[in-house]
């Protein structure tokens, strides 16, 4: 949705859905944002989540020069953004919401820092709400390896895992900063040609772990050979504060795109019936197979991300396919034509006449557009 | 510039030279090439040894040489974003006054479309060839134009009168080029004919090329006008400039192949009159006009006009080219007509347009004929404006009255219309249909319904979740927006489907078409689900729509009804996504997934895995055959014909096992073989392809590079340059990609996605322009409309490094007023001057070092690294001032870092007196005011001033802001302490732009910002109170009096007698007092007996003392003696031998 109305530079949105959009879009373009009418009619809790605090707090802390003002009640905030200074963080997650959702908003500011980031998170790793820690370094970050192209000094490394509700896991990220992107064309998504997974159980017992790996693997070697499944399983300190298991799968395909799947457990409070571990690698699978099915140069839950970076690449046409849009990556891009005025041209790519009958998964989305030519104003030049 | 001449006499047709050197080597030459058909040999070919390698390591060093060399000449490849009709190239005259750039412009606007001009003011826009347009521009003699004109020219002609030599003026501009982008420089030297002495005129040009080159480059271009006839430049000579103009290249720059600008050339107030009466200073709503250049302008990005200020766009369009280029005939010159001058604000082009109102001028009828037709055109612009000037409550009246007659543009604009358009162009795609497969329309519906069903399998399939294409990725998303939307998708969804039932049976061309079409409208279709009403003039309306509604009360009317329902479900559909938690990962509807695993859906991605079939293009199998058929195969088409049955032999099992997995469906299996078959002929036409391909690479491997494989054969080592060919390669296809990607787009669409790109005629609306402006416009200042890019209309501190100029004669002060032209920008700031040290602390300086580069922190534009900027100290023109300074520039730099704060540090010495000392603690006083200044410093090092340092320890209660510290000696009362801190400096924030176009024209040189310090006090003759601390009073020093060295006992004791204080007579000076001694009679006995033993003692040591004299003289004397006898016995032994020997030689010799 449009924003209701635009003073000078300030954009004035109405709601708390896609906070974190408008968040990180504002510290990119250095564009003022006033958001109103959080959750104004819900009476019982109004205004900012906890989480969305946090994430405010993340924000300030990543940046130099950052105005917030939060009116009493918590339902309006008004964001004038510093510049990205980056450098040592830490900082307490809100648990929320996984880390994953913390992390997202790094990925997308970290390249354009004024100091490489170092940034360490302490929270939830793996919740059903957000992409969990292997998905995100499965996913994300090799997305924006093809953007900064030299991999050097990124890295996401799980310390400690905590699973919802109480957290207790650790994260580490780095990201290198970067001058600005270039403009790729990505348009060959590739074949799958290996499917990688994580299991990790928390405070329960390590048949768990096992009996997940085994269903999941039992889906997805009916569809290729190379299939292998790593357990994680963690006692003591290094489970975080309460029990849980799941399973993150990972498929790579011949160009180096992955795709990847997460599925959780049940937590005490989402539902009595705890989870089986069998239906629970069997959804995993299902849902990467949904992920290979939907296809495009990256993960479903980072089309965003490409979008991102497309549009802050240089002043040239950058191309990149992916599979259908999701609703979030839709309104992204609302609110990127919002801050950045940039339009991408949406396709659906033709499907040569000759391969009709080998039909790689549904039909792809084909973006194109012409970068802004972002270049990182923070970082400092001798 | 061929046409020029013919317009003079017949040409002469060139004739060969019959004879003379030249003939003789062409002679020579063709001979030469009769003898020997085969291509001549290099040295190294005819004698390659001769070029054998002898020595490894100089054919090492020779090797790196060369590479040495090669990578020198190698630059970062840069993407060329010029587009495929670029805007006319910017030539800018500059020189100081009455050196002759009216003249040359007007001349060369005469050469080149053959009109006189009577007066120059502003851009005028030529086309000068087939594919080139130019821009000249004067620029006048204030320095804030020289920047601007910098900033923007392509190519700068540098006039200079050579009889006067080169004006500071010239090296001012030179050097604001050189900060910002070095345009294309030609110098241009005129008044040469003020010069009668030949001598003295070469003498002259020599020192002044050879001066130019210094400042540009060595080589660059310096042009002669040798002198005036009839007040014009000599035509042969303006022609010869007209060419190297014509001709000339351009290098991108990088601030403007980053940024968009344009050079207004044609300045409209469109403010209501009414308005203007009643306050005539209200603000202007002012539309400017120009090419765009650079990069793609976009509306939303805010602009910078140079001189005014940071502006937004309120309103932004493409008009029609009022000079374009000539169409694209195959004709050598130009015609006359197409000889197209634009001058808006001089007096050509038929059109001036003044304030308010617009003459028309009529010169000769050949000028008429030349304006015809874009007279007219800027007529019926003019006449539109003249219609916008009616008054608001006419407007209004009009709108309205637009609503009620013409109710279908309203309707297709809102909401439910969609609907309807979808539905037209449903049944526009039925006609289509219908139309273009008449002859076999059986089929086709029969066709059609199978392909449809099989759709609607699919359908049924996926509608838990996610449908097969992105559309419907995106129906998810509508159906979270509202319910009501739904049919609509649907319906569209279905209209795509027939139009895919259309496209596949009729003929292959109608397809291609269709295809384009469908394709075309279905993209926008995804845009507009992702961006609602995408398009400018759509959504312009839409908001001229809505503007209406808002001044009528719409429950009035009827028609409005469907408006205010198109307001609740955008209200409602604004409720459903608010306040939704946000969530990156794909919605599944229902939250359940589909079941992979059963036979039809594993069929559909069953490819996507390595283990599923490959693209022709990379199946490893296929591209086996292909090499094997391109290696042995000589005719391509034998083996085409076995390749396809192989093909089907393999095609018709897989048909036939997918025809017994669907086995309830036989008439679809059936017609899906049928499919089949079509599908491995165009697979075997794709292969083909393939093959070409590969057969191509091929040829390219084995051919292209063959000369350099042959320079290997030959023996000369080619170093690999491959990284640098794959960069350059890189470049040039995106180069290639940006100018082709959006070239079918309509020109709409394209400007949405991309911006207006460079070459297009934009008119700019401004809505708040100041009065002053419009009053105060004078067309002799250019006016520069630079976009911004992101994050660049911030302000922050802006930390750069910088120089003084050599020429400028003062230093620069720290917190002084300092006028900087950075980016599209000027204005003024305070700047504080700064040192990096080594651990990079910015140390405070007062004054800008001499020869050396320091760093520069203020307030003001946020700007990207390494722009390049220049710094005045004022941008008067005063004779006086110039006379004093000479040279204006005062620094230049470029900007190395942004930030929201600044880190300038400046020492502080804390001094203290120590008030209680005991061993090595002390309690020192004066140094804070309050314990709570003590608690922040606990733990600092101090120092004494005799070296000893400390620490302090906390704070005492008396006196207030004392401490307590520990030494590591103990000190004394005497002492100074004190403590070293670094102290942070604020940069002032002040930032005003410089705002020369406001000015009236007869102070438009005379901006005066913030004054200096010193300029104020100079002003209002004020001096300062000196300190009495820095006055030079006469030093005053009491004589010292030093204790009386006391030496402890302890220490008395234990020093070495000599070093022991002595403890002698109190008086030395008195003698001592004799004393009588009186010996008792032994002791007299005693002393009688020692005398006399000592009495003996002396004379027998006498004695004995001459007893050993007179032994040793005799000693001597026999020793002596016998010295002398044994010479003598020697002396005869030699002369015996010496005889001896002598007698024998005589006896020898005889």
């Amino acid at each position: 949705m449009p924003p209701v109305a635009q003073e000078g530079n300030c954009l004035i949105y109405r709601g708390s859905n896609f906070l974190k959009q408008r968040l990180v879009l504002s510290c990119l373009s250095g564009k003022p944002v006033k958001i109103t009418q959080i959750r104004a009619e819900d009476e019982g809790a109004p205004g900012l989540r906890e989480y969305e605090i946090s994430l405010i707090r993340l924000l300030d802390k990543l940046t130099n020069g950052t105005k917030i003002e939060l009116n009493p009640a918590g339902t309006s905030v008004m964001f004038s953004p510093g510049l990205l200074h980056g450098g040592h963080l830490e900082h307490d997650c809100c648990v929320q919401r996984g880390i994953g959702y913390y992390l997202d908003a790094l990925i997308a500011l970290g390249p354009f820092c004024k100091m490489p980031l170092k940034c360490q998170l302490r929270g939830v790793t793996n919740s059903n709400d957000s992409p969990s820690v292997d998905h995100v370094k499965g996913a994300a970050l090799s997305l924006l390896k093809r953007y900064l192209l030299v991999d050097e000094g990124l890295e996401l490394r799980v310390v400690r895992r905590g699973v919802a509700p109480l957290g207790g896991g650790e994260v580490l990220f780095t990201c290198p900063v970067r001058k600005s992107l270039r403009a790729i064309q990505l348009q060959e998504p590739g074949m799958v040609k290996r499917i990688r997974g994580t299991v990790y159980a928390c405070k329960v017992s390590p048949a768990m772990a096992n009996r997940t790996v085994e269903s999941a693997k039992g889906c997805m070697l009916k569809f290729l050979p190379d299939v292998y499944i790593y357990t994680d399983q963690n006692r003591g300190k290094m489970s975080g504060n309460s029990p849980g298991f799941g399973i993150c799968l990972l498929a790579e395909t011949t160009d180096g795109v992955c795709f990847a799947a997460d599925c959780i457990s049940n937590t005490r409070e989402e539902s009595d019936t705890p989870s089986i571990p069998e239906d629970l690698g069997r959804e995993a699978a299902m849902r990467l197979l949904d992920e290979i099915y939907r296809g495009g140069c990256c993960d479903s839950a980072y089309q965003w991300l490409a979008a991102l970076f497309m549009a802050l690449g240089q002043k040239h046409v950058s191309k990149f396919l992916t599979g259908a849009l999701s609703t979030y990556t839709v309104h992204f891009l609302q609110h990127l034509r919002d801050f950045f005025s940039v339009t991408f041209k949406l396709e659906n790519p033709e499907i040569d006449e000759d391969d009709e009958d080998d039909v790689r998964g549904a039909q792809k989305v084909l973006m194109t557009c012409v970068g802004i030519g972002y270049t990182n104003v923070s970082k400092r030049v001798l | 510039m061929a046409d020029d001449a013919a317009g003079q006499d017949k040409r002469k047709q060139h004739r060969a030279r019959q004879s003379g050197v030249k003939a003789d080597k062409k002679k020579v030459k063709a001979k030469k090439e009769s003898n020997q058909k085969e291509p001549e040999l290099t040295a190294r070919q005819r004698n390659p040894k001769a070029f054998a390698i002898n020595s490894a390591q100089r054919a090492e060093r020779n090797f790196r040489r060369k590479e040495d060399l090669t990578a020198k000449k190698q630059h970062i490849p840069v993407v060329d974003q010029t587009p495929d009709e670029p805007p006319p190239v910017l030539i800018a005259v500059v020189g100081p006054p009455k050196v002759g750039k009216t003249t040359l412009i007007k001349d060369l606007i005469k050469t080149f479309t053959r009109t006189n001009v009577s007066e120059i003011k502003g851009p005028i826009t030529i086309v000068t060839s087939k594919k080139r347009r130019i821009t000249l521009l004067e620029c006048n003699n204030d320095i804030n134009s020289m920047i601007d004109v910098a900033k923007c020219a392509d190519l700068v002609l540098l006039l200079c009168d050579a009889s006067y030599g080169f004006e500071m003026e010239i090296f001012e501009f030179l050097n604001i080029c050189q900060v910002h982008g070095m345009p294309k420089i030609m110098g241009v030297l005129t008044h040469l004919d003020m010069i009668k002495n030949t001598k003295q005129l070469r003498k002259r040009k020599k020192e002044l090329k050879h001066r130019f080159w210094t400042e540009v480059y060595d080589g660059a271009k310096l042009f002669y006008l040798s002198g005036l006839l009839h007040g014009e430049y000599l035509r042969n000579e303006i022609k010869n400039l007209g060419r190297f103009i014509s001709v000339m290249k351009f290098r991108p720059l990088q601030w403007r192949g980053a940024h968009s600008y344009l050079l207004v050339d044609r300045v409209e107030d469109v403010t209501n009159t009414d308005t203007v009466r009643r306050n005539p200073k209200c603000d202007r709503e002012v539309v400017l006009y120009g090419y765009v250049r650079g990069v793609p302008l976009k509306q939303e990005h805010m602009v910078h006009i140079a001189g005014l200020g940071d502006a937004r766009i309120d309103e932004l369009s493409v008009i029609p080219d009022p000079c374009p280029l000539p169409g694209t005939e195959k004709k050598r010159s130009l015609l006359e007509k197409e000889r197209l001058l634009y001058a808006p604000m001089s007096g050509v082009g038929g059109i001036v347009y003044d304030k308010d109102a617009v003459y028309i001028e009529l010169q000769g009828s050949h000028s008429h004929k030349e304006q015809t037709a874009e007279a007219t055109e800027q007529a019926a612009l003019v006449s539109k404006l003249i219609e916008k000037k009616a008054t608001m409550d006419e407007q209004m009246e009009e709108q309205q009255f637009r609503l009620f007659s013409d109710a279908a543009p309203i309707k297709s604009k809102d909401f439910k219309s969609d609907v309807e358009d979808e539905e037209d162009e449903e049944a526009a795609d039925d006609s289509g249909l219908d139309a273009a497969s008449s002859d076999d329309e059986d089929d086709n519906e029969f066709a059609a319904n199978d392909w449809r069903g099989e759709n609607s399998d699919e359908d049924e399939d996926q509608q838990q979740s996610e449908q097969s294409d992105a559309s419907s990725g995106d129906e998810e998303y509508q159906q979270l927006g509202t319910a009501g939307s739904d049919e609509e998708d649907e319906d569209d969804e279905q209209s795509r489907l027939l139009a895919n039932n259309m496209n596949w049976k009729s003929n292959l061309a109608q397809k291609a078409r269709d295809a384009f079409l469908q394709r075309h409208s279905e993209s926008r279709n995804l845009m507009r689900l992702v961006y609602g009403v995408y398009n400018q003039s759509e959504r312009n309306k839409q908001e001229q729509l809505e503007k209406e509604q808002d001044d009528e009360s719409d429950e009035e009317l009827g028609g409005l009804f469907r408006v205010a329902a198109k307001q609740q479900t955008e209200l409602q559909k604004d409720k459903d996504i608010r306040d939704k938690e946000e969530r990156c990962f794909f919605e599944y509807q229902g939250g359940v997934t589909r079941d992979w695993l059963s036979e039809d859906n594993k069929q559909l991605i069953k490819n996507c895995f390595v283990t599923g079939k490959w693209k022709a293009s990379e199946d490893a199998e296929n591209l086996l055959k292909l090499d094997d058929m391109s290696d042995a195969d000589s005719e391509v088409y034998g083996d085409f014909e076995d390749l396809e049955t192989g093909e089907q032999h393999s095609g018709k099992p897989k048909d036939e096992a997918a025809a017994s997995e669907d086995a309830d469906d036989a008439p679809t299996a059936g017609e899906k073989r049928k499919m089949t078959r079509v599908e491995e002929e165009n697979l075997t036409k794709k292969e083909l392809m393939a093959k070409k391909l590969k057969l191509k690479a091929k040829f390219d491997a084995e051919y292209d590079n063959h000369g350099e494989k042959g320079d290997e054969d030959g023996g000369r080592i080619t170093g690999d340059h491959s990284f640098y060919e794959d960069l350059k390669a890189e470049a040039q296809k995106q180069s290639e990609l940006n100018k082709s990607e959006f070239a079918q787009l309509d020109n709409e669409l394209r400007i949405q996605i991309e911006g207006y790109r460079a070459g297009l005629y934009v008119r700019l609306g401004f809505k708040t322009m100041p009065a002053e402006f419009v009053e105060n416009f004078d067309a002799s200042y250019p006016v520069l409309v630079g976009a911004l890019n992101m994050t660049e209309e911030n302000v922050g501190y802006v930390n750069c490094k910088v120089k003084k100029h050599r020429w400028y004669k003062k230093i620069l002060k720290t917190g002084d007023p300092l006028i900087v032209s950075m980016g599209w920008r000027r204005f003024q700031t305070v700047a504080i001057y700064a040192k990096v040290e080594d651990n990079f602390r910015q140390r405070y300086l007062k004054y800008t070092p001499n020869h050396v580069t320091c760093s520069m922190t203020f307030w003001g534009p946020i700007t990207p690294q390494n722009t390049g900027f220049l710094a005045l100290q004022t941008v008067r023109h005063d004779q006086e001032e110039m006379k004093r300074l000479g040279f204006r520039i005062a620094a230049t730099g470029c900007v190395s870092e942004l930030d929201k704060s600044s880190q300038i540090m400046k020492k502080l010495k804390l001094v203290g007196h120590p008030f209680k000392i005991y061993k090595n603690t002390a309690y020192v006083k004066d140094m804070f005011h309050s314990s709570l200044e003590v608690a922040k410093f606990e733990g600092a090092k101090i120092k004494t001033v005799s070296g000893i340092r400390g620490q302090i320890k906390k704070a005492h209660h008396t006196p207030e802001g004392s401490y307590r510290a520990t030494f590591e000696d103990k000190i004394v009362l005497s002492d100074i302490v004190f403590c070293r801190t670094w102290f942070r400096v604020e940069v002032p924030r002040f930032y005003a732009p410089i705002t020369t176009l406001l000015l009236p024209a007869d102070q438009k040189s005379q901006w005066q910002g913030m004054k200096t310090l010193g300029q104020l006090k100079r002003e209002r003759a004020l001096q300062n109170e000196a300190q009495p601390d820095s006055m030079y009073t006469e030093i005053v020093r009491k004589p010292k009096i030093f204790r009386p060295l006391v030496i402890p006992k302890a220490l008395q004791r234990a020093l070495p007698y000599k070093d022991k204080p002595k403890l002698g007579p109190e008086n030395p000076r008195e003698a001592l007092e004799r004393v009588a001694v009186v010996e008792s009679p032994y002791e007299q006995k005693v002393a009688k007996m020692m005398k006399m033993i000592e009495t003996n003692y002396k004379d027998k040591r006498n004695r004995d003392r001459k007893e050993t004299q007179q032994r040793m003289k005799k000693f001597r004397a026999q020793k002596r003696a016998d010295e002398a006898s044994k010479q003598q016995h020697q002396k005869q032994l030699r002369k015996k031998v010496s005889r001896a020997i002598s007698k024998m030689r005589g006896k020898n010799d005889k």
